[in-house]
């Protein structure tokens, strides 16, 4: 193309630049606009290019029902899950960025395991565990184990946040005779504020989005709307699952839309562990 | 700020959210190791030869798709960050950032309908008379669905972050390379790259675990049938054979082969941390 005049190269750029904006469309919205045909499909003969009838019989059908229990109960799981962890972590985030307490590396080992190893098989023995303390297959059981993975997510981003403040400010307000309670509340907290926002929002998503946990801990009792997705999924009630999957992508596509430009993409990075 | 803290209220403050982690997570790993070496009440390794036996093509089908998939989303996020850092294309990034929302059991069930032999990718290619619609070719329930799915999951975060260790680097370099004539995909090998190695190995030692670790994903887009999983096979071993001793072998095998992984990323994360 080099020989070329500038408007033909011009031209040759504009073009490429749509076959990729296309070529990436198709990749990432082909999965996920296969779920809106569905979910408004009510008959569809293979191999019809498109559903012979479409509408709203089964989202009408589905908000009456299962779905929407189950809705309720994570919707209920994710914001306790998200008030727990803010009340334990906020404190403890502070601490570890702040003062030098013994046995420091050994407690943010504590906080990489759920990391560092496969999820599921530790968290066969977890549920074996809560049926012995009588947990197992109710709301509290499932709360506990969305725990384990929303308070590792949170003391690490938080730890951050703080660490990220500058020292000095909280210097100035101890040499002018504040108490250290009175830093915290006035000057750490509220300039951490932001970043603690954007991990609340975390722990959030996960704990609504949680599968693995939920399905061994809560089964038969406790329904989320991961769970009753998969068990739809797999039972081919194909038009069911596609309107779980739809409003469980929902709350996370709308933080992205509104967060994409207010959150560092270290925070952002964190979304791909859900 | 360098003063110890009251020793009391730290412990009352960390004491809770660590509580939670070592019982949910630490002892029923602990448990896991111990339950791996007892059958019928007695130490023996029979657990682990039954998982030689049954599942020794398991293993290997599981890090045969992980690294395929790995190398796939290295690869792929490696020349796609490289145009989006020199060129620029923001309608493609922000694309790329939206898998990080969607919840991995939502991305197995999309698949399911976009890939399965009746599906809608199948439905879309017949009508311009690109498959057989006698006979129309599955990438789903199989290896090309699972990997098809952890590429797509896994790329959102490999592009987030090596798009930043790509940002990281300064402007001058590729312009001093552009001043001699090096076409993008020279400023990508040659600059970029090797650049941002070392955030690049931190990144696949973190997808690597994860993919190992996979399950909502491989439990809805494989074939059902053997090989499977590590992940899968472990929930069916209990599910459907109620044998905690062989499951939790293959636990010991996923957390061994997770373990060289890991082992590297928590070095690296806690000397950042310290």
């Amino acid at each position: 193309m080099r020989d070329t005049s500038p408007a033909a190269q011009d031209l040759w750029r504009a073009s490429l630049r749509m076959a990729g904006t296309v070529l990436a469309s198709f990749v990432i919205l082909a999965p996920l606009s296969s779920l809106v045909i569905w979910s408004f499909t009510q008959k569809w003969f293979w191999p019809h290019p498109f559903p012979q009838e479409m509408g709203l019989f089964y989202w009408r059908k589905v908000l009456e029902g299962d779905l929407f229990r189950a809705l309720h109960s994570g919707f209920l799981i994710a914001v306790i899950v998200t008030a727990l962890t803010l009340v334990l972590t906020v404190p403890l985030a502070y601490l570890l960025a702040r003062y030098p307490i013994p046995l420091k590396a050994v407690i943010l080992l504590i906080f990489l395991l759920p990391h560092a190893f496969p999820q599921l098989p530790v968290f066969v023995n977890a549920t074996t565990l809560l049926y012995r303390a009588n947990l197992a297959a109710k709301l509290s059981g499932v709360v506990l184990i969305h725990l384990v993975g929303a308070l590792v997510y949170a003391v690490w981003t938080m730890t951050a946040v703080f660490k990220s403040i500058p020292e000095s400010l909280e210097e100035a307000a101890i040499n002018l005779g504040a108490s250290r309670a009175k830093t915290f509340f006035s000057v750490a907290l509220p300039l951490a504020t932001p970043g603690i926002v954007a991990s609340t929002l975390l722990v959030f998503l996960y704990s609504l989005d949680e599968f693995t946990g939920t399905l061994l801990v809560g089964s038969p009792f406790v329904l989320t709307l991961p769970v009753y997705m998969y068990r739809t999924s797999v039972g081919y009630e194909l038009q069911v699952a596609s309107i779980a999957a739809l409003i469980l992508m929902l709350p996370g596509i709308a933080l992205l839309v509104l967060l994409e430009r207010y959150m560092k993409s270290e925070y952002l990075s964190m979304f791909g562990r859900l | 700020m360098r003063r110890s803290s009251p020793r009391l209220l730290s412990l009352a403050i960390a004491a809770p959210p660590l509580a939670i982690i070592i019982w949910l997570f630490f002892i029923p790993f602990l448990s896991s190791v111990h339950l791996s070496f007892l059958r019928d009440g007695q130490w023996t390794l029979r657990n682990y030869y039954l998982v030689w036996r049954l599942y020794k093509f398991d293993v290997l089908y599981t890090l045969g798709l992980s690294v395929v998939s790995l190398i796939l989303v290295i690869g792929i996020a490696v020349l796609l960050c490289g145009y989006l850092r020199i060129v620029g294309h923001r309608a493609v990034e922000f694309l790329f950032k939206v898998p990080l929302f969607v919840p991995f059991v939502v991305v197995g069930h999309g698949m399911r309908v976009l890939l399965a032999p009746r599906g809608t990718l199948n439905s879309a290619l017949a009508q311009v008379g690109l498959i057989d619609l006698a006979d129309p070719p599955s990438i789903a329930f199989g290896w090309g669905g699972i990997v098809v799915s952890l590429v797509w999951k896994n790329l959102a975060l490999a592009v987030l972050l090596v798009l930043g260790a790509y940002r990281a680097v300064d402007e001058a370099f590729l312009e001093a390379a552009r001043n001699v004539g090096a076409s993008t995909f020279r400023q990508i090998t040659d600059i970029l790259l090797p650049m941002a190695a070392p955030s690049l190995v931190v990144a696949s030692a973190f997808m690597f675990t994860s993919m190992l670790a996979s399950f909502s994903i491989p439990l809805m887009i494989g074939s059902g049938e053997p090989p499977q999983m590590l992940m899968v096979d472990v929930y069916y071993r209990i599910n459907y054979q109620d044998d905690l001793g062989t499951a939790n072998a293959l636990g010991m095998v996923s957390y061994l082969l997770a373990m060289g992984v890991a082992g590297y990323y928590l070095r690296t994360i806690t000397a950042k941390a310290a």
